[in-house]
């Protein structure tokens, strides 16, 4: 969830913005329109995006808003055969239901809390099922369909083939591989040669400077949040890890084909993240210089302290300079 | 000789291709072939027509008909399916007229001094059965007409020789039955003769679903869709197109499966059965239950390609290619002739195929979803729209309670409309009037089968009170058709209560273990009876001059899984026991 009452300036000295809208003010437009209930004036946005990499970064921001499920609900019954306004609403479903849910780990979530969650996501996966029949190369709607999976344990082969079927059409498309990063760690149902794996070959499937190399830095981020407090820094102090990251970063986010996009802030966070936990500040200034100002959510929210922490961070890193 | 041939004006549209009569009253179909002659005699009766109690007693008629063929070189056999039993042979045309004529005298007197030996063949026979699909038409109709495909022929236990010959006398007459031969004219020589009676519609279907599309759990490895669609030449394209979809989507495209196919087969005069199949290693199952669903879905949207449809279209023209049409295509017309299933002649055929759309197969997937049944390994099918076929019955009935003295949280109850078995996650209860079959054995065991196919077994050796005035009971108001008699059981084969081996452990929790011991016991029987049948099948192939080898061994492998699965439930059973 966006932190609507952040809307501090870049450059402020008290901390970074992990607001979307303020660290990409092209998505306020969108806001506005969805936030109002104006069909005409998202679909429109939607229909100014030139690439399926930005439609389903702003799928998920418009599927956060809080309820737009109203307006969405409206727009699927005046234009059913439309993918769009449907894939919105599945993804409103979603978000729906696991606010119910929580981010607690299964143990300690209700049985009450766990049919609720999976009413939401049934809910959602029927709609899409539908979707993807019509429309088997529309990105946003399998990307949703992998968060379903997860939700509804629907088990990795079947992760994986939603995966497969989107990257036939989409084969680098990194807002669907970070959902399928998250199936394939073993919180999931998965291991960490799988997650660590199907890391390193989206990485290295990808042409030079794509999103991909920033999967690498997340696998590494989720072993470290999975590990025990001294063990966890360890990890990310060894060499194996650092190289990794080293190299990941340098065929992805400081390749000089790398174009941003709206996910640079998501993949700079990524590595700033890793490199500093490890301690490899001079590594981590680059990732810090790029994002200045700005931060996403993810992975930063993994710290109890994310603004503290990105501040305390980020002045190591520029030290090195 | 002759009588009015049914369906003669339909047949009319056959002319030039396939000749029609009646021979002894029997609507004859003939057309010329070249070599030996192939002929088939059809009834319109089958495994659908009976009840569960008396399962099995047109087999048993379609075994005592070939008897006294039993020695002879011919090449012939006989078939009992859901809605018709067909009794085939191919032979020079003596043999096919002593064949036929063979069978038809022995209808009229059938040698019942063989019943008893009959009744043990089919009992053995049976056991070599069941797939791992075996369970969708018992979810799909109940214990009753076309759900008894699903089960074990009950009748081979209790059948009289009074009931199999009313049997014969009222299903195998010249009214209900079709011939067929591959010759340009009627043999001479022929003696057909049989009863005069009705033709007797297929029966009207059962539906035990309340809600469909419907889920079951199923073995792994292997997921299967049925669907009950009206009888069409774009329903049976549509199959075609589903079997090539499936075959792409899971093995060419996924490599989530090795076979992905689907079939279309005629139920009765107005629907058809159509089924899909996948398997599945057992790391890509999951994967195949969404590629399944998906595909499904597809088709249900009307994504198919119109190159896919040309090519089923060719496919389904090129059967016309084959010399001897009119004899090849006899089967077919004469089961349409004896189900009162519309004759359509080649050429409307070919008209029909011509006019099919990829719109006409959409709407025959859209018919498919709404009555469509899923078996699937794992988790579940929910997610994907499917309902849980009911796994409990509505209502429990009133009556005197007898705990179980395995488990204090089950209870039977044994009242005067019925029996239920009260568990703690929903009662499953039989009505006396609507109680398919009743087993009985001397020790006081009854089992009861609901025409829903819900059953409960009243085991007096396993619930407190169970008092043989209770049997007396029950026996008293289970209607007496629905009785099957079966022979006394070794006594280590009565169920014993399986004794604690810790006091029970109330603040512990009470985890509870009768599935377990249900499954126990329902594996341990599988077991042990598989194993009888076993020797049984050796001790009898032993005998014979070429005994089945290869079938042994099946036998054998097939008692292996049994086995093990009993060790590892009672294992389970007595983990969770503590």
């Amino acid at each position: 969830m966006s932190s609507s009452s952040s809307g501090r300036q870049p450059g402020a000295s008290s901390g970074p913005s992990f607001d979307p809208y303020v660290n990409l003010p092209e998505l306020v437009p969108l806001r506005t329109a969805a936030v109002s209930g104006d069909w005409t004036a998202v679909q429109a946005y939607f229909a100014s995006l030139d690439s399926a990499d930005k439609v389903t970064f702003v799928v998920g921001l418009v599927a956060e808003t809080d309820g737009v499920e109203n307006m969405l609900e409206r727009a699927v019954a005046e234009r059913p055969a439309d993918p769009l306004p449907r894939t919105l609403l599945a993804d409103r479903y979603v978000r729906i239901g696991w606010g119910i849910r929580g981010d607690a780990r299964a143990k300690h979530v209700s049985s009450g809390q766990f049919d609720q969650f999976h009413d939401w996501l049934r809910r959602a996966e029927r709609i899409l099922i539908e979707v993807c029949a019509e429309q088997p190369s529309y990105a946003p709607a399998w990307t949703v369909r992998l968060i379903t999976a997860r939700g509804l344990s629907l088990g990795q082969a079947e992760a994986r083939r939603r995966y497969e079927r989107l990257s036939a059409h989409h084969p680098h498309h990194y807002a669907a591989q970070q959902q399928l990063l998250q199936q394939l760690c073993p919180k999931w149902g998965g291991s960490w040669d799988d997650a660590h794996g199907f890391a390193r070959e989206s990485a290295a499937a990808a042409p030079d400077g794509s999103h991909a190399g920033a999967l690498v830095a997340l696998a590494h981020l989720e072993r470290w949040l999975d590990l025990d407090g001294s063990e966890a820094g360890a990890y990310m102090r060894g060499l194996p890890v650092r190289d990794d990251l080293r190299h990941a970063a340098q065929v992805s986010v400081l390749h000089p084909d790398y174009r941003p996009g709206w996910h640079g802030i998501g993949t700079h966070s990524a590595f700033a993240m890793a490199f500093s936990l490890g301690g490899h500040f001079e590594d981590a200034a680059r990732h810090f210089a790029a994002l200045g100002d700005r931060a996403a959510e993810f992975p930063w929210s993994y710290l109890s302290d994310p603004r503290g922490a990105f501040v305390k961070y980020r002045k190591s890193a520029l030290a090195t300079l | 000789m002759t009588t009015e041939l049914h369906g003669a004006d339909a047949l009319d549209a056959l002319n030039g291709l396939i000749a029609h009569t009646t021979t002894q009253g029997i609507p004859t179909l003939y057309a010329p072939r070249q070599g030996e002659i192939t002929a088939g005699l059809f009834f319109r009766v089958g495994r659908a027509d009976e009840t569960l109690a008396t399962s099995g007693i047109t087999h048993l008629v379609e075994h005592l008909a070939l008897h006294r063929l039993g020695l002879s070189d011919l090449h012939y056999n006989g078939a009992t399916a859901n809605t018709y039993t067909l009794f085939h042979v191919t032979g020079s045309e003596e043999e096919v007229v002593a064949y036929l004529n063979s069978v038809c005298a022995a209808l009229r007197d059938l040698p019942l001094d063989r019943l008893e030996t009959e009744k043990e063949i089919l009992r053995t026979e049976a056991a070599g059965r069941g797939g791992a699909d075996s369970q969708m038409p018992l979810w799909r109709y109940g214990a009753q007409g076309y759900g008894l495909a699903g089960y074990n022929e009950l009748g081979t236990w209790s059948l009289t020789a009074d009931q199999v010959r009313h049997w014969a006398e009222t299903r195998f007459t010249r009214d209900n039955a079709v011939l067929w031969l591959t010759s340009d004219t009627v043999p001479a020589g022929l003696d057909l003769t049989l009863p005069a009676g009705t033709r007797i519609p297929a029966p009207t279907a059962s539906g035990a679903l309340p809600v469909m599309p419907a889920y079951i759990h199923g073995d792994d490895g292997h997921v299967y869709f049925n669907a009950v669609v009206r009888r069409s030449t774009a329903a049976s394209v549509f199959a075609d197109v589903l079997g090539r979809a499936l075959f792409q989507d899971l093995r060419q495209e996924g490599g989530y499966s090795y076979s992905a196919e689907a079939d279309y087969s005629p139920r009765d005069a107005e629907y058809a059965t159509l089924t899909g199949y996948a398997d599945a290693l057992p790391k890509k199952q999951s994967a195949v239950v969404g590629g399944f669903v998906d595909t499904l879905a597809r088709l249900r949207a009307g994504r198919i390609e119109q190159s896919e449809l040309d090519s089923v279209r060719a496919k389904t023209l090129k059967m016309y290619d084959t010399p001897d049409l009119g004899a090849a295509s006899l089967p077919s017309y004469a089961l349409s002739l004896l189900l009162g299933h519309r004759i359509l002649s080649p050429e409307q055929h070919r008209a029909e195929l011509a006019a099919v759309t990829v719109a006409d197969l959409r709407e025959v997937a859209r018919e498919a979803w709404a009555s469509g049944l899923l078996q699937v390994p794992g988790r579940g099918a929910d997610w994907a729209g499917f309902t849980l076929a009911p796994q409990y019955s509505a209502s429990a009935v009133t009556g005197t309670r007898h705990q179980s003295l395995e488990d204090e949280r089950i209870t039977l109850v044994i009242g005067a409309e019925g029996v239920s078995l009260a568990t703690p996650d929903g009662p499953v209860t039989v009505r006396y009037d609507a109680c398919a079959a009743m087993t009985a054995r001397p020790d006081g065991a009854r089992s009861l089968t609901g025409l829903d196919g819900f059953a409960v077994t009243v085991e007096p050796t396993l619930f407190r009170g169970v008092t043989p005035e209770r049997i007396v009971a029950l026996d008293a108001a289970v209607p007496p058709a629905a009785v099957v008699r079966m022979p006394a059981r070794d006594p280590e084969q009565i169920p014993q209560p399986r004794k604690r081996t810790s006091a029970p452990q109330r603040s512990g929790g009470g985890r509870s273990t009768w599935a377990w011991s249900l499954a126990l016991c329902v594996a341990g029987t599988m077991a042990a009876v598989w194993g009888l049948l076993g020797a049984v099948a050796v001790a009898d192939e032993m005998g014979a001059a070429e005994p089945e080898w290869d079938a042994l061994i099946g036998i054998v492998l097939l008692e292996l899984p049994l086995l093990f699965a009993t060790w590892k439930l009672y294992k389970a059973r007595k983990r969770r026991r503590g």
